[in-house]
């Protein structure tokens, strides 16, 4: 239809005579194919939308957006959560013995080794627990809205995990709800490395299935197992190192040189109702210190 | 009602119920319905053209909005709502479209609906499902999810003319 309408353009064009004619050519050819122009120019917006989605992401529209969708979700949500208490009770008792354990094991050091005190000052990462209000699985961008934005000391690239594991990375906040990239966002990178060797690598989602992700970056001599477990590396400035993201599913040695691997993630994304949000309080410094070195 | 006012309110009602009903419907990767397009296959025969676009362009926008993805349900839905007129030129019965009457099951049968809403929703999911990935890499797996989200799409559609817009 475009190559058609071009042609037509072109002889009613070609046509001999004064620049008037040619308006009205062109005039005529506005207003016959104006249905077709409209559609070029709302698929154009489409387009550019799409090729720019980090300006999208963060442009006022969207965030103001991001409020009210936050709002409706929130009111939606009490639903699927009073349906999953069951599940949400079982992993909460999990997490306590857990940390019981931790604590036990804590306390008995503090009682044998003596407390070098310093210098004092707050703790470098600090949780901060909040409500899924709305998350998406089987898509090929997934998002997660939480319950807690800017008013709560949420911003953009704080890490975020769950009781099981990682979770994702704060996209943009508004004053009170955040959207998450998770894991299982075609757009997710990290850098992770395997427990048992220390080697690291990129990780990131193939699209498949919410259950895998995929390694790569492993060089060829790694001593690699199924089922080593994967942490971050503490190389960025959003988690703290060890968090654990999964443990290894299986691999092939991809084209000589590195490992493709596939990653069982430990968090189940399908059934997540509370994440907790790091604040990572020297992040801005890390920050500060990388970009002038790099300069 | 006012057949305006009637269309907005479908629009609200449409998205709401894709947003906050049809996507927490998680069956698996491959089968993932999007219904929003009830909205524009039960658009009256007669809507202007320039009408259909704009309406494509703020019900996909809308989509979009909530599901945090950028411009590719628009682009889908702007396409759809382009072809939509050619598309009903082809369908049409001999004595063509009959005016007061509406592209729905109760006006034109069960195997017209099911033919029209078919050809709309694979051309809708296959533009959408392959800007979402944006390569052909996975050109197979993607076309898998284009064939049944469609059937899963289709055939909510198609239950919806017997239970909401009987009349």
């Amino acid at each position: 239809m475009p190559f058609g309408m071009w042609i037509s353009f072109r002889s009613s064009c070609a046509r001999p005579g004064d620049q008037s004619d040619y308006m009205r050519t062109l005039l005529r050819f506005i207003q016959k194919y104006s249905n077709h122009l409209l559609f070029l120019f709302l698929e154009a917006i489409a387009i550019l939308l799409i090729v720019r989605s980090s300006y999208y992401q963060q442009s006022r529209f969207v965030n103001m957006n991001r409020q009210i969708n936050g709002f409706i979700y929130n009111q939606v949500d009490g639903a699927r959560e009073y349906l999953s208490l069951k599940k949400v009770n079982q992993r909460l008792a999990e997490e306590n013995m857990q940390l019981r354990n931790r604590v036990e094991q804590i306390s008995s050091q503090l009682d044998t080794t003596q407390v070098i005190r310093r210098y004092r000052e707050p703790v470098q990462f600090y949780y901060v627990p909040s409500r899924i209000v709305h998350n998406s699985v089987y898509k090929q961008y997934n998002y997660i809205t939480i319950d807690q934005g800017k008013k709560d000391g949420i911003f953009r690239d704080m890490g975020v995990i769950s009781d099981q594991g990682l979770v994702g990375i704060v996209l943009e906040s508004s004053n009170h709800f955040s959207t998450i990239i998770p894991i299982i966002n075609r757009d997710f990178r990290l850098n992770v490395k395997i427990k048992s060797s220390n080697f690291a690598g990129i990780l990131f989602w193939d699209g498949a299935s919410p259950l895998f992700a995929r390694l790569a970056e492993i060089p060829f001599h790694a001593d690699l197992t199924e089922g080593d477990t994967i942490l971050t590396s503490g190389y960025s400035a959003i988690f703290p190192e060890g968090i654990e993201v999964g443990m290894i599913d299986s691999f092939t040695l991809k084209s000589g040189n590195f490992y493709d691997i596939r990653v069982k993630l430990f968090t189940d994304f399908q059934s997540l109702f509370h994440v907790n949000v790091i604040r990572n309080y020297r992040q801005q410094e890390q920050i500060n210190l990388e970009e002038n070195t790099r300069q | 009602m006012n057949i305006v006012a009637r269309n907005i309110f479908r629009l609200i009602v449409v998205v709401l119920f894709q947003v906050l009903v049809i996507d927490n419907i998680m069956i698996n990767g491959y089968m993932v319905p999007y219904i929003y397009l009830l909205f524009l296959i039960l658009m009256p025969f007669e809507t202007p053209r320039w009408l259909q676009l704009l309406a494509g362009f703020v019900l996909g926008l809308s989509i979009d909005l909530f599901e945090n993805t950028p411009g590719m349900h628009t682009a889908a839905t702007v396409l759809v709502a382009f072809l939509r007129p050619y598309l009903l030129n082809l369908l049409a019965p001999h004595d063509g479209y009959e005016p007061e009457t509406f592209p729905r099951i109760h006006y034109y049968g069960f195997n017209w609906f099911l033919k029209y809403t078919l050809v709309v929703v694979v051309i809708h999911h296959f533009a959408l499902f392959y800007l979402e990935v944006f390569q052909l890499r996975d050109f197979l797996s993607t076309l898998l999810r284009v064939i049944l989200s469609s059937i899963l799409s289709v055939s909510i559609i198609v239950l919806s003319q017997y239970f909401v817009f009987r009349k």
